[in-house]
């Protein structure tokens, strides 16, 4: 018997381009960056992307108590995605699984934890802050009963979450799983720390929407982002049981490790995942239309994906589009790759491209196919894949193709 | 004088008028404070009075009966030195 085929039937997100998923795609699409200037206070200009959020349409203020905003964002995404997928109530609770991304944890408990004036932490600081509390709040959002886990892979969290969500899938372990990230760390604390990192990209004051050049001769690295994606997947003979609409198939993953250092990037090691990603959805570089890259816009990141794409593509390589949405949503960490899969699942949809923003002259040293400023139409798209690659050397790639 | 009014109106402050409404011999837990709410209230409680209030009294479950130990503690409390 074939293994059963992956399908996406849910999308949710609460992203810096707000929480409707079509919306978000249309402002990438016209290169809206949602990058900002944020704590004013810190000694360093700081820009990173915010994510609207009005908790009161999720929790009472009672329900608040010992939840981080980053569970909050991971709840509401997850809720939306559920409830887009028509899948709310409509599956055994033992038979539904959480597969949750997240780099961190409850960044805004710990800060508040330290910066208590009066020396005692308060008493919910601990399960508001241990990374797995989102993926517990939406079980028991959901009553879900199944395998409910958290992968922490820092930039590649949501990513490898997803991908080990459709192997539970494929294996039946689960009817119908939710798998995504949330990541919410735009504290100080842990903003300086990424400053000392010296990862962000540099601005002048006033600029910073456009500071964040994935792939261009002046980047200079990322910005940080915050926010929570999750999708519901399902094996296709149950979405087409219960008349689900399908958003795209989940055809392809691949999972490798550098294990060659903690933080530098290495192109064999992602050139690994994507030849695992396609041979897993049994397809060839030139069946790939679009790649959402993993884009960070760092000096050293941007040429080893575009190093790796090339081992993989060969001569192939020009007909791969490639952008990093990266530049208008900032890097969302261990949430990255799931906003980036919905971006990418849009993508196929829609047959249409989000640019690679902000890029006006492309470094040499990064020569692939980028769409343009103004997006691109892709009639013939059929399948896209979603680069993620992560601090600690493992690389995660997911594949899709059309409904 | 009795806390009372006082921890409605922390509870106004922190979960609003409906909560705040709560009947002073309503079980707490039936309303909705959970025990993460209700050790979070507490923390709430002891930063507002500038108290310490012992852990776990499980006899304690109306906002009446917290209100009874705040004032007790308070009692016992040295005065401030002026």
């Amino acid at each position: 018997m074939n293994p059963a085929s992956v399908v996406v039937t849910g999308l949710g997100v609460v992203a810096p381009h707000g929480d409707v998923p079509g919306a978000l795609f249309d402002a990438l699409m016209r290169g809206q960056s949602a990058v900002q200037a944020v704590l004013p206070d810190l000694p360093k200009p700081t820009a990173a992307a915010l994510a609207p959020f009005d908790a009161s349409r999720w929790f009472t203020k009672l329900q608040l108590a010992g939840v981080d905003r980053v569970s909050q964002l991971a709840v509401a995404a997850a809720d939306m995605a559920m409830l887009d997928a028509g899948a709310k109530g409509d599956v055994e609770p033992e038979r539904l699984g959480v597969f949750a991304g997240c780099g961190m944890g409850g960044a805004a408990a710990l800060e508040l934890a330290y910066r208590n004036t009066n020396g005692r932490a308060p008493p919910l600081t601990i399960p508001a802050f241990m990374p797995n509390a989102q993926a517990s709040q939406i079980a028991m959002r959901h009553g879900a009963q199944g395998p409910v886990l958290t992968y922490s892979v820092a930039c590649a969290s949501a990513s490898v979450a997803i991908a080990e969500a459709a192997k539970a899938v494929q294996r039946g372990e689960v009817d119908v799983a939710i798998a995504g990230g949330s990541e919410a760390l735009i504290v100080p604390g842990v903003v300086l720390a990424w400053q000392a990192m010296q990862t962000l990209a540099s601005f002048q004051l006033g600029e910073e929407a456009s500071s964040v050049r994935p792939f261009a001769t002046d980047r200079s690295g990322f910005a940080l982002g915050e926010g929570a994606a999750f999708i519901v997947i399902e094996s296709a003979e149950r979405a087409a049981r219960r008349g689900a609409k399908v958003h795209a198939r989940l055809a392809g993953w691949g999972l490798s490790s550098d294990a060659t250092h903690l933080t530098k990037p290495d192109a064999p090691g992602q050139a690994r995942a994507l030849r695992s990603a396609l041979r897993t959805a049994g397809l060839q570089p030139r069946d790939i239309g679009y790649c959402n890259a993993h884009g960070t816009a760092t000096r050293i990141g941007d040429v080893v994906e575009r190093n790796a794409l090339a081992e993989v593509w060969g001569g192939d390589l020009d007909r791969l589009r490639v952008s990093s949405t990266k530049a208008l949503h900032g890097h969302l960490l261990g949430a990255g790759g799931a906003l980036e899969a919905v971006i990418t699942v849009l993508a196929l949809q829609r047959r249409a491209l989000p640019p690679n923003a902000h890029c006006a002259s492309i470094d040499p040293a990064c020569s692939l196919n980028l769409v343009p400023q103004a997006g691109a139409s892709a009639p013939q798209l059929e399948a896209a894949i979603s680069n993620s690659f992560a601090f600690g050397g493992t690389n995660s790639v997911l594949l899709f193709t059309r409904a | 004088m009795s806390s009372l009014k006082e921890l409605q109106d922390l509870i106004q402050e922190k979960y609003g008028a409906e909560m705040a409404a709560l009947d002073p011999h309503d079980s707490m837990r039936e309303k909705g404070f959970d025990s993460l709410a209700l050790v979070e209230f507490v923390f709430a409680i002891e930063d507002h009075f500038s108290i310490s209030i012992p852990d776990g009294d499980p006899d304690v479950d109306t906002l009446a009966q917290l209100a009874a130990v705040v004032d007790r503690i308070k009692a016992a409390q040295p005065s401030p030195a002026s």
